[in-house]
């Protein structure tokens, strides 16, 4: 396992970083590794990442997440697996900071390239400030998800739990 | 091209042994070889490589969900697939000249594999009352006949309206509309014959119908369950997500009465491996299980989870979960800790310890699938069985997070999609109430007839006028011969059709064959070339697009049928704009979108790759059961009293087989071949039945009637099935299943559980 840990304060409030770094959709606009980012459900994302000649695709699950304060994820491919934490805290001025902590489990080929998990942190901290130039240039969320995830499940106060948006009889 | 067969072909069985592995380079043979039989290579190639692919063709053969856009194959079909629509783009056609050849009563004595064989339907075709043939007919005429009877009916529940799961949405929405505005929900489907158990029990528990994983959940499960299905016969492309399952670390347990090749081992034809190598194992343990003892495996499951917790608390059930998400949990904990063992073990014909390995493997898998398909829901305690089953998922919170969930495992391509429509005949209120604002009349509230009523209403000769969108429904039903003289009660039966069928040749006073355009063909309309939509069994709802020509040009798409036929029945009355309906499929889209929760500017976000993927309630945290949770259930049934000399028969689809229509007699998979009448039966039950191998049998079925349901003329095959238990092919056997022996609740035939005697053959005897 290799620790990565990386921070970067961002000149917007944390209410509005956090709800952009809810549009997993738009990363490709900003990130240059991150190809396309899919939302297959709440909790269950598939991404795709390309540097140079190299692609890779996984899903990560996000196993906690709470609104204006951090979401944790995981991986569920093993090639290599990571998780980490993102968190949101307010700074004195009224800005975020915004922590990425990450570990990665380098076993097989990958662990064997020298200085690997160097080059993620800089990949990691590079993806960072593309973050802080895209919502500090637009000064204001594309969107937002404000779900709570725990247990890698999502949370409904009680008055959503009867609610559902799509067709609610039997199907054969 | 081959030439259709004149004769029927000689029945000369011959056995081998089962393969023990599915798919591979035979798969790719058999498909090219039949697909070339049927067609030409340019043809086959058009199919093969649009066929699910995203702005291609939805292949009508299942409704297994297609990988993400960007990440399909070019060969995205399995060998069943790449049949079945090459069975629909045959070049083989059939017209008047065919019909003056043959009589109805000819073709009623043809076999199931013959009529299919004969080619494409290309015009309309009447037969009038006392005649034995069919004739030429006008759209116009054909129509007019439909309109008369609709309009002289004393009471618009005198209709029925069937859908089988080749119905694109558009074309269920309009039919369930037309079917409403003339006032009656009689809309039977065929979701009543295959997942109607399903859709009840998942209901009650979970607050939705429809299963709740993606292929991703899949493919990062820890433990999948294959439970009552035959993926290598049945859902093929299902196998590649079981691949990657498996290459991600996945342990797979089959529990099925017949150890199945698909289920054992899959050589994918796409990969190096599959082709030279070993292929993948697919079942790390496989549990023959007798016929439906699957209720009380899973009993014996929750039972030893529970017990563990005990050992150790706090350790082995999601007590968050089930506390804040669920309710129930106190009263199904008694029940289940008393289920005895003995009963299990009679139930199941497993071992305890077969069983208390499953509990091992659940111990240790954080994450857990239960796929299922018609081995569950065609008992009469399936509704109680899926319900354990959700028990089961919940005791250890294995639904709504990433590689966890319930997966009933659709048959058709659409079925899902044509009940998101509104083909049932028991809609909510909301549902009508939102067709009434939508279109300005009030749809009638009282339920109408499932498929078995239909029947029973037939009998009775509560029905005259009967109206197939698609599907063969005399021999997709049960009973066949109460179903056939049932249907013979009707005035008018009606078959919007592709090819022929024996539902063509069992029919009422007057009978049309009303020839549609398939999913394969260009589909051109006043406004332009038009496509159609379908939702699989994740969910997702896509385009599909055909790209051949017609087989005719007096074909009709469908929806322009349906159209014609509403708009001359009902005239103005409600004002529904059927024209454009008919012109621009995206009219009807339009209306889906204000009416169906989910369906929210449907036109432009079905148009983008990949199409629109329906929320599923249970992922995102609700449960709409009333409660707002998920419901523990308390459950319990009564094995079927299978006397002495007696087996519990299922029936079951062969390997070159699709729904109704079986292509050839063979079934390699299963090392039958040359004939379909056979009866396999575990070789220690041959020897206890006093039977031998190759004798000619009787199949007679007991229930509680006095009628004598009797299958004649089946040779014995002894097969590693499970004890007391037997198998023969549907639909050869559904005159076996009563129309009466149905799922508690669900109403759905039992074909998986049906009591039968086997006596020495009749017909054999009097040859001999």
């Amino acid at each position: 396992m290799h620790s990565i840990e990386q921070t970067i304060e961002i000149a917007v409030p944390v209410r509005t970083a956090y709800n952009q770094w809810t549009q997993f959709q738009h990363f490709p606009r900003f990130m240059t590794t991150v190809r396309e980012v899919d939302q297959i459900k709440p909790s269950l994302t598939s991404w795709t990442l390309a540097a140079g000649p190299l692609r890779g695709t996984f899903q990560a699950e996000i196993v906690e997440q709470e609104p204006d304060s951090h979401l944790v994820w995981r991986s569920l491919d093993e090639r290599p697996g990571h998780r980490g934490r993102v968190s949101f805290t307010s700074t004195p001025d009224g800005g975020t900071a915004l922590t990425v902590r990450m570990e990665i489990g380098l076993n097989g080929p990958a662990g064997l390239v020298p200085g690997v998990s160097q080059v993620a942190g800089r990949v990691v901290a590079a993806e960072l400030r593309h973050f802080k130039e895209y919502i500090e240039g637009l000064g204001q969320e594309s969107g937002a998800w404000r779900g709570t995830i725990r247990g890698g499940r999502l949370r409904r106060v009680e008055s959503e739990r009867n609610v559902s948006g799509v067709p609610c009889w039997p199907h054969g | 091209m081959k030439k259709a067969p004149g004769d029927e072909p000689d029945e000369d069985l011959t056995v081998t042994p089962p393969k023990k592995w599915a798919a591979g380079v035979p798969a790719v043979a058999h498909a090219l070889e039949y697909s070339l039989e049927e067609t030409s290579a340019r043809r086959t190639g058009t199919t093969l490589l649009t066929m699910n692919q995203v702005d291609g063709i939805d292949c009508p053969g299942c409704a297994w969900a297609d990988p993400a856009p960007g990440h399909r194959h070019r060969n995205e079909y399995c060998e069943n697939g790449a049949k079945h629509i090459n069975d629909e783009a045959t070049t083989r056609r059939i017209g008047a000249d065919f019909f003056r050849e043959h009589s109805v009563s000819d073709l009623a004595g043809r076999s199931d594999a013959w009529l299919n064989q004969q080619g494409r339907l290309t015009e309309p075709m009447v037969k009038r009352p006392g005649s034995d043939h069919y004739e030429p007919i006008s759209w116009n005429d054909a129509i007019g006949l439909m309109v008369e009877e609709l309009t002289s009916l004393d009471t618009p529940d005198e209709a029925v309206f069937y859908t089988s799961g080749r119905a694109s949405n558009e074309a269920a929405f309009v039919l369930q509309l037309f079917a409403r505005a003339l006032g009656t929900n009689n809309l039977p489907d065929c979701s009543n014959l295959c997942h109607e158990s399903s859709g009840y029990a998942l209901h009650e528990t979970l607050g939705t119908g429809k299963g709740t994983v993606s292929l991703h959940d899949l493919h990062h499960a820890d433990l999948i369950f294959l439970v009552g299905q035959n993926p290598g016969s049945n859902h093929p492309r299902q196998l590649s997500a079981l691949e990657e399952a498996k290459r991600n670390g996945a342990r797979i347990i089959a529990v099925n009465p017949l150890p199945e090749a698909g289920l054992l081992r899959f050589k994918n034809p796409q990969k190096p491996r599959g082709v030279i190598g070993p292929g993948t194992q697919i079942a790390d343990r496989f549990l023959r299980i007798r016929n439906g003892g699957d209720l009380a495996l899973f009993q014996a499951v929750n039972r030893l989870l529970l017990e563990a917790e005990d050992a150790r608390p706090g350790e082995v059930l999601d007590h968050g979960f089930i506390d804040a998400d669920t309710t129930g949990f106190e009263e199904f904990a008694r029940h289940v800790r008393g289920v005895e063992w003995d009963d299990v073990l009679a139930a199941t014909g497993l071992t305890r310890e077969e069983i208390e390995q499953v509990r091992d493997e659940v111990l240790r898998s954080e994450r857990v699938v239960v796929c299922w398909a018609m081995g569950l829901t065609q008992h009469k305690h399936a509704v109680p069985t899926i319900r354990e089953i959700v028990n089961f998922l919940l005791l250890r919170g294995n639904v709504g997070r990433a590689g966890t969930g319930a997966c009933p495992v659709r048959g058709h391509s659409n079925v899902q999609g044509d009940r998101t429509m509104g083909i049932w005949e028991q809609m909510p209120d909301s549902f009508l109430d939102s067709l009434k604002e939508e279109f300005g009349f009030d749809p009638p509230r009282a339920h109408g007839y499932d498929s078995v009523n239909a029947i029973r209403a037939m009998r009775e000769g509560k029905v005259k006028f009967f109206l197939g969108l698609a599907g063969n429904f005399v021999r997709a039903t049960p009973d066949s011969t109460v179903t056939e003289e049932a249907v013979r009660r009707c005035r008018l039966t009606a078959h919007i059709s592709t090819k022929l069928n024996r539902s063509h040749t069992v029919c009422g006073d007057t009978a049309l064959i009303l020839p549609a355009l398939g999913r394969t063909e260009r589909d051109v309309q006043a406004t332009g070339e038009q496509f159609v939509t379908v939702e699989n069994s994740m969910s997702e709802v896509h385009t599909s697009r055909g790209r051949l020509r017609p087989a005719s040009s007096l074909l009709l798409s469908d929806i322009a049928i349906l159209c014609r036929l509403a708009r001359r029945t009902l005239g103005d009355k409600p004002d529904i704009a059927w024209d454009r309906f008919e012109a621009d499929y995206g009219v009807i889209r339009d209306h889906i979108a204000r009416i169906v929760p989910g369906f929210e500017d449907y036109n432009r976000r079905v148009a983008r790759p990949g199409g629109i993927q329906l929320m599923n309630p249970v992922n995102e945290g609700v449960y709409s059961t009333g409660t707002g949770r998920a419901l523990f259930t308390r459950n319990s049934a009564e094995a079927p009293r299978v006397p002495e000399g007696h087996l519990l028969l299922q029936t079951l689809r062969s390997h070159d087989q699709w729904n109704t229509v079986p292509y050839t007699s063979n079934d390699r998979y299963r090392g039958i071949h040359g004939s379909r009448r056979v009866v396999l039966v575990n070789p220690d039950d041959v020897r206890g039945l006093g039977l031998s191998d190759g004798q000619r049998v009787d199949l007679v079925s007991v229930w509680s009637d006095d009628v004598e349901r009797r299958a004649e003329d089946f040779r014995v095959v002894p097969y590693p099935t499970a004890r007391g238990c037997a198998a023969a092919y549907y639909p050869e056997t559904n005159l076996l299943v009563p129309l009466d022996s149905v799922a508690d609740h669900s109403n759905q035939p039992t074909f998986k559980s049906i009591v039968v005697r086997l006596e020495p053959a009749r017909v054999g005897a009097a040859q001999a």
